[in-house]
């Protein structure tokens, strides 16, 4: 045989058909996938013991018990606390993952503390008369909201603004029937533990115009035509026929004549999806007030705070008099959309955000400050909605902060000249004083009425994740219970109302939502609209186009996805920052393929 | 025409040969380990189970390969005349150092895995997953794949293991196809929390 190229070339082609006859090239594709997995930079877990410490998550006002299985000190899963009286051991997809959030690569990582604390200086010290210093905090009732409003208070001039608050809790355990203008029960609304628990207790009739999660668990679901939700609660109060209401709303008039049913067969409570609005009034008529509904009850606080700077609305704050405005989204709350802020501001007005996320006021404010996550940081949470009793609950840090983070407590207290204080003691020592309500150690699994606890042991227990639940109260009825409806929005001619049935907490999340948004698109992302089938023909759009929402407010590029749930006329989108400032309050839009 | 034939086929056998015979050589690097124990000895005359050293800790977690203070317990001083066991008590015991044992049978990072629950609830036997061990006169070198960093036995001793039979290794397909031959469940979250 002579050696030509032909017969190399032979040899070569041989040579590589029979490596792929061969283990080598398969393994070595496989092994590469492998080594792919431990690049530099790849995180590597700790070793070492394996403890459990406890906490509560401050994800969302829920504030479920939390059991973290922690590797050489290091969180590495959450779980819930099963005899937890309320969370009973769950925790919801956001709750799960939240220990990933102090490694989230978007999130903000440093700030100009120097630079905003001169600039806030300033323009307090040359704000003209009748010009305001206020603290925003979209997280009321926590401990650390304390400490704003005796701030506030100590400022002259200071305002003290919140989103709008509900003074109920809602007793789901004492209803028979739920009756749910769009309230998210089983996706975000209360503590899932406690609403899976009521469950078979009651039953649950949702009215809203999709086929949300939870309108697909209700017993009956009411598809209603967008934006009617008042005449059919106009209807069971009895101020419009049910003939009449049927032609408004598009639902049966055999259907409303059962939800009337249910509804006056007693135990009926009556839910919406904003807490304040006025449909909440639909409850004194069903003697729910102070059986289901009842006044929120708060846990002592030492008797000095009591002076404090009131709850004050967004709306009735003074229009163009607010020189510093400090917002506190250190955790996530009820976003108020950024239109109905900017005209409360003073033309030269300095606006700081305590925020860890770019999503929300951190597109609007001149200085933005990284503020600690969850489990980095020690605060209470506030009262859940669905939590009759009060509660003081802890969320012991379970990892040292990773980016250099600013209390937006601390800031506020010195910007007033307030002492450094330890609120989150001096409040366990109000409570331990009141000697009322029972101590939940789950360390130690064990419940101890307070009075047979000691102060120091009491504090020591709560740091360390602990809660204290009060005795079941005198039940009352709640002084603000709706508050009043926004005026009527503009006239506008676009062709779609915006329904917004996808809650979404805002802040950062962990990719394990990105895993059931992006990927498996079970959830709505932030940049998704859902279109009927015949909406998105009639523009043009085919599943997973690019589109652009428009709305009297500006425009956004989003993702369409069909979805046969959604009516036609309707374009339903996830909640969040973004959205909100895009379409709250109008709720009609356009969407045009991009 | 012929000579062509004859130089494919060679190339063919040449990469036949080197996939085959020479790619699973060079493929491992082999690690002897620190101390040539024996799990038959102490399996017959100590008449030690598996799960006297391999053991649960009172919370369940596994406690894996035993340290220093469990073999000390009974080799504080020499119990037999090997020079092993002479080798071990000088070098370890003596001076209180742990032995640097390699795991044949590490996980990578990313993968949760529960012994208890397999062992106790499931009522996996040892063998299953590890093999004879418990019965070998002598520890074998500990093999690893430089490129990915698993051990052997995790891929599984045959190197031509090309997901035709997902027995005898400890890689996720192997997971998954026991738990779906037992009908069992599985899914992302069970092992990669
Ligand atoms: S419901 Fe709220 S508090 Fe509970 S786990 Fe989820 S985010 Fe955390």
């Amino acid at each position: 045989m002579t050696t030509t190229r032909r017969n190399l070339l032979k040899f070569v082609g041989g040579g590589a058909a029979g490596a792929l006859l061969t283990p080598a090239p398969w393994r070595l594709i496989t092994d590469s996938a492998l080594w792919s997995e431990n690049w530099p930079g790849i995180p590597r877990p700790a070793h070492g013991g394996i403890t459990a410490r406890f906490t509560h998550c401050t994800l969302c006002p829920a504030g479920c018990a939390v059991r973290a299985r922690c590797v050489a000190g290091q969180p590495v899963s959450l779980t819930g606390v099963k005899p937890h009286a309320v969370s009973h051991g769950a925790l919801c997809p956001w709750g799960i993952a939240g220990h990933h959030l102090p490694y989230h690569p978007a999130r903000v990582r440093q700030g100009p503390v120097k630079e905003a604390t001169a600039a806030v200086a300033q323009a307090i010290a040359q704000r003209g008369t009748g010009e305001h210093v206020a603290v925003l905090d979209l997280r009321p009732g926590r401990t650390v909201s304390w400490t704003h409003r005796r701030a506030m208070a100590a400022i002259n001039g200071g305002l003290y603004l919140t989103p709008r608050q509900p003074g109920y809790s809602i007793d789901l355990a004492a209803a028979k029937t739920v009756i749910s203008f769009g309230a998210p029960l089983f996706d975000g609304w209360g503590t899932p533990g406690n609403v899976i628990a009521a469950r078979s207790i009651f039953r649950l009739i949702q009215i809203e115009p999709v086929e949300t999660r939870t309108a697909a668990m209700a017993d009956l679901w009411l598809p209603i035509q967008p934006g009617s939700e008042f005449m059919l609660a106009a209807a069971l109060a009895g101020n419009m026929t049910l003939a009449e209401a049927a032609l408004i709303t598009g639902v049966g008039e055999q259907a409303l004549a059962a939800v009337q049913e249910a509804a006056e067969s007693g135990q009926a409570v009556v839910l919406a999806a904003d807490p304040a609005s006025p449909l909440m009034s639909l409850n004194e008529k069903y003697g729910a007030l102070g059986r289901t509904v009842v006044a929120r009850s708060d846990a002592p606080m030492p008797e000095a705070w009591k002076q404090a700077a009131p709850e004050m609305s967004m709306a009735a704050a003074p229009d163009g008099a607010i020189r510093v405005l400090l917002i506190d989204e250190s955790l996530p709350g009820g976003y108020i959309p950024w239109r109905r802020i900017a005209p409360k501001l003073a033309p030269d007005a300095v606006v700081v955000v305590f925020t860890s996320s770019n999503d929300g006021y951190a597109r609007h404010a001149q200085f933005v400050l990284p503020a600690a996550v969850y489990p980095e940081t020690a605060e209470d949470i506030g009262p859940a909605i669905d939590t009759v009793a009060a509660v003081f609950r802890i969320a012991a840090p379970l990892i040292a902060p990773v980016v250099p983070a600013v209390d937006p407590a601390r800031f506020v207290e010195r910007l007033a000249g307030l002492p450094a204080s330890e609120p989150l003691r001096e409040r366990a020592g109000a409570i331990h004083k009141a000697g009322r309500g029972t101590l939940l150690d789950y360390t130690a699994a064990k419940s101890t009425p307070v009075k047979d606890v000691t102060a120091d042991n009491f504090w020591k227990t709560l740091s360390q994740g602990g809660c204290w639940m009060d005795d079941s109260a005198k039940r009352t009825a709640p002084e603000n219970l709706v508050f009043p409806a926004a005026g009527e929005p503009p006239r506008d001619e676009r062709p779609l109302t915006v329904v917004v049935a996808e809650p979404r907490r805002g802040g950062l999340e962990s990719p394990l939502m990105s895993k059931l948004e992006r990927e498996s698109n079970l959830r709505l992302a932030a940049n998704r609209v859902a279109l009927s089938p015949d909406g998105a023909r009639a523009s043009g759009i085919e599943n997973g186009d690019r589109a652009v929402l428009e709305t009297a407010f500006g425009r956004l590029n989003v993702v369409v996805a069909i979805d046969p749930s959604v009516p036609a006329g309707v374009v339903e989108v996830a909640g969040g920052p973004r959205m909100a400032d895009l379409c709250g309050g109008n709720g009609r839009a356009r969407v045009v393929r991009a | 025409m012929t000579g062509g034939k004859i130089a494919f086929a060679s190339g063919m056998l040449l990469a036949l040969a080197g996939g085959w015979l020479a790619f699973p050589r060079v493929l491992y690097r082999t690690h002897p380990q620190p101390v040539d124990f024996s799990h038959k000895i102490h399996a017959e005359k100590a008449g030690a189970k598996c799960e006297d050293c391999h053991a649960f800790r009172d919370d369940g977690t596994y406690a894996g390969i035993p340290t220093l203070d469990k073999c000390s317990g009974c080799h504080a001083a020499a119990m037999g005349t090997t020079a092993e066991e002479k080798n071990f008590i000088d070098r370890y015991v003596t001076p209180n150092r742990e032995p640097q044992w390699l795991s044949y049978a590490r996980q990578p990072e990313n993968v949760y895995f529960s012994h208890i629950a397999h062992v106790k609830l499931g009522k996996v036997k040892c063998e299953q997953c590890h093999g004879n061990e418990g019965g070998a006169a002598t520890l074998r070198p500990f093999a690893q794949d430089p490129i990915s960093g698993y051990s052997r036995d995790i891929w599984g001793r045959p190197v031509n293991r090309i997901a035709l039979r997902t027995e005898g290794g400890m890689k996720m397909d192997d997971c998954v196809d026991c738990h779906r031959r037992q009908g069992l469940e599985y899914s992302c979250l069970g092992c990669h929390k």
